[in-house]
């Protein structure tokens, strides 16, 4: 187990003389001193073109680049480097799939209730552009999956099962592998958003056995703006090219462009070579410096302390009661009380940063006729200290708010 | 929408200054229009500002954070009937400005637009490059020998130290007459050269008032000097021909042998004595005045003295 407070060293901000209480993980992670680093090196030492150019700058790049696509290979356990595209984020991953899959006419995708936009909307659009149908899963009363209710709605007709492994407005996990092998076993193919799991939880997509995964850096400590999809090689030449240009052929005539293979196929025009590099970096910090075991003990230290003094609120707590069920992830809201209101008065009173409004998935607080929610979401540089801090603070706000 | 209504005053005037306020502004101004159109306020900065302002109140009063919470909309409404009465209290003043040339109508109360004025020119002199512009070293001269008019028993006594050859003691001069016209049986005024020396012939001209005071027309002298720029030996002698029973012969020649220049000097030694930084400087009975002030700023302070 990796010893907290030497972690928190890493990460400037949390060095800074007024450095906040930084409970908005699951919109943005703070970046480690190890991901500045390389992310700079890229622009002081070789900041040149990867894979074009023959100089010894041009061949660091490559090396780089090369080095972190392994990295993040190695950190969702894909079988080849080659199996990783880099995106911009992961809404760029759902929307590669949404315009390169063959779909045809009548073709079901499969969505749970309670998706991000980023995995709602391309298929919203794609819904209406290629005539298909989108059918939803609807969860249990406590917001954890039904598994029955998924497979009594699965048929040979679904061709993707598109969804959230960990939600990033409740907290809960889904089981994916059971997903994948019941959409398997049905003929359909598993894209999982996997923005919210994969700072959280140890990843293998061989063992989960499905076939795209879309993920973001700035949910894993790598920078914004980057992001990355997994594609199982076997659905490589399936899938048609998405955004196209330089990179993504090895020859073209006045009449035709020959398409390269993956990771190439799928990575048009310059790339951003230092995230990438930075996204490396992170993948790499958080599988070696910091490990799986102590980001799962610090989610489950601070969700228990911290769903325990909203209980004693009779805050209602969107997803179980149980904090081992929410990951990092408290949602609430109190009756009569302004969310937005809540969180910047934590803000301004004890300089706690939270989220407030309804995350990015306004489809399931629309059908649940709620304004939207206070997400505290923690990682494993937060401190039982801090949440101990938070608590008091929440005191202190409530006191004022409630009349 | 109170609180919209203030921060719609308040950021409009900082956006002339700063681009991140504007925006604040143009959100202020969003919300009230939609309140008044009945329409909800879609932005939240109401919320944003009633949890920043409660927020920072609960660092310091948490008692007084909840009153403020709990009260807001009224408190709110109170400032706006505030800031709305504030605003109609400085058009009323404005307006009594531009119409009396003072913020209170009519009278010589302490207007705040007179700081206004210093920008321009009442603060202007013509420096003697000599001694630190500071009204706090000034030191209240005696009237000695100097030239005076009115009473000699006068509540108030008015030293001025001028230069003929000044553009500002020359714009000071119809206030000057104003005031004695309007206190001439209150204030005794005393006129001390200090002609500033890189004014062309301002020592000339200074010795040239001199010359016809040996004739008895100092002050008719004076009033032509004031309202005549050109002082050349020759204009000199030309202004004092257009004084009725001055001989100009006899000038001409006290001019010539620049009789008077140790009178001119003495007077110059008061005003650095005096700590005298440039003209004209005024002292009513011992306050300084520096520069060439308006008639109301004149009066309030001889009104006072009068009291």
């Amino acid at each position: 187990m990796a010893n907290v407070e030497k972690l928190r060293k890493d990460f400037p901000i949390l060095n800074s003389k007024n450095a906040p209480i930084y409970f908005d993980n699951a919109c943005n992670t703070l970046r480690p001193r190890q991901v500045l680093d390389v992310m700079n090196e890229y622009y002081e030492d070789f900041p040149s073109c990867v894979g074009r150019s023959h100089h010894k700058l041009s061949q660091l790049a490559t090396q780089k680049v090369d080095a972190a696509r392994k990295q993040l290979q190695n950190f969702v356990g894909a079988k080849k480097s080659s199996e990783i595209i880099f995106t911009r984020n992961a809404t760029e991953g759902f929307n590669l799939i949404a315009n390169s899959l063959d779909f045809e006419k009548n073709d079901i995708i499969v969505n749970s209730d309670k998706e991000h936009n980023s995995n709602l909307v391309p298929w919203l659009v794609i819904e209406q552009k290629k005539g298909l149908k989108r059918v939803m899963t609807t969860s249990n009363t406590d917001n954890t999956f039904d598994v029955e209710a998924f497979e009594q709605m699965m048929n040979k007709g679904v061709k993707l099962v598109s969804i959230v492994e960990t939600s990033n407005m409740d907290g809960v996990t889904n089981p994916i592998k059971k997903i994948a092998k019941i959409a398997h076993d049905y003929g359909a193919l598993v894209l999982v958003d996997g923005a919210q799991s994969t700072p959280h939880f140890e990843t293998n997509v061989k063992n989960s056995g499905v076939d795209f995964m879309a993920f973001s850096a700035h949910k894993m400590l790598g920078p914004s703006g980057m992001g990355a999809l997994y594609i199982n090689q076997k659905h490589e030449d399936s899938l048609a090219p998405f955004i196209v240009g330089g990179d993504t052929v090895s020859d073209t005539t006045y009449e035709q462009a020959i398409f390269e293979k993956p990771p190439k196929k799928f990575e048009a025009g310059l790339q951003n070579y230092a995230g990438i590099i930075g996204f490396g970096a992170a993948a790499n910090y958080l599988k070696k410096r910091v490990g799986f075991s102590t980001i799962k003990k610090q989610d489950l230290a601070i969700n228990n302390l911290i769903t325990d003094k909203l209980l004693e609120h009779n805050a209602t707590i969107i997803g179980p009661k149980d904090a081992k069920e929410r990951s990092g992830i408290v949602s609430f809201y109190l009756q009569g009380l302004d969310n937005h209101q809540l969180a910047m008065m934590l803000d301004k009173s004890a300089n706690i940063a939270v989220r407030s409004g309804v995350h990015c998935v306004h489809s399931w607080f629309n059908a649940h006729k709620l304004d939207g929610s206070v997400r505290v979401s923690s990682y494993f540089y937060n401190t039982i200290k801090e949440a101990q801090k938070f608590n008091d603070a929440l005191d202190k706000v409530l006191k004022v708010m409630i009349k | 929408m109170a609180i919209c209504v203030i921060a719609l005053v308040v950021f409009s005037v900082l956006g002339i200054f700063s681009a991140s306020h504007r925006k604040i502004a143009k959100e202020a101004f969003d919300c009230v229009f939609r309140r008044l159109t009945l329409r909800k306020c879609e932005t939240g900065l109401d919320k944003r500002l009633k949890s920043q302002i409660t927020g920072s109140l609960m660092l310091k009063a948490p008692r007084v954070a909840k009153f403020t919470y709990k009260n807001f909309e009224v408190l709110s409404w109170i400032l706006t009937i505030l800031l709305i009465a504030s605003l109609g209290y400085s058009t009323f003043g404005a307006y009594n400005f531009v119409r009396y040339g003072n913020c209170n109508g009519d009278s010589d109360e302490f207007c705040i637009f007179d700081a206004l004025i210093p920008e321009g020119e009442s603060e202007a002199i013509s420096a003697c490059g000599t001694v630190e512009p500071n009204l706090d070293n000034l030191i209240v001269p005696q009237i000695g020998d100097s030239h005076t008019i009115g009473p000699e028993d006068a509540k108030v006594i008015i030293i001025e130290f001028g230069c003929y050859s000044c553009p500002f003691s020359r714009e000071a001069q119809p206030v000057v007459e104003q005031v004695l016209e309007e206190y001439k049986d209150e204030v005794l005024f005393v006129f001390k050269h200090f002609p500033i020396m890189t004014h062309n012939d301002s020592l000339q001209a200074a010795i040239a008032s001199e010359c016809a005071d040996e004739q008895g027309f100092f002050w008719d002298y004076h009033t032509i000097l004031f309202e005549n720029d050109n002082h050349s030996k020759e204009a000199l002698i030309e202004h004092a021909g257009l004084i009725e029973g001055l001989d100009v012969a006899q000038f001409s020649l006290c001019l010539a042998v620049q009789e008077y220049v140790d009178v001119v000097n003495t007077e110059i030694d008061e005003g650095k004595a005096s700590n005298i930084y440039g003209t004209p400087t005024f002292f009513i009975n011992g306050e300084p005045l520096v520069g060439p002030k308006t008639f109301r700023q004149f009066k309030r302070v001889i009104n006072r003295e009068l009291k």
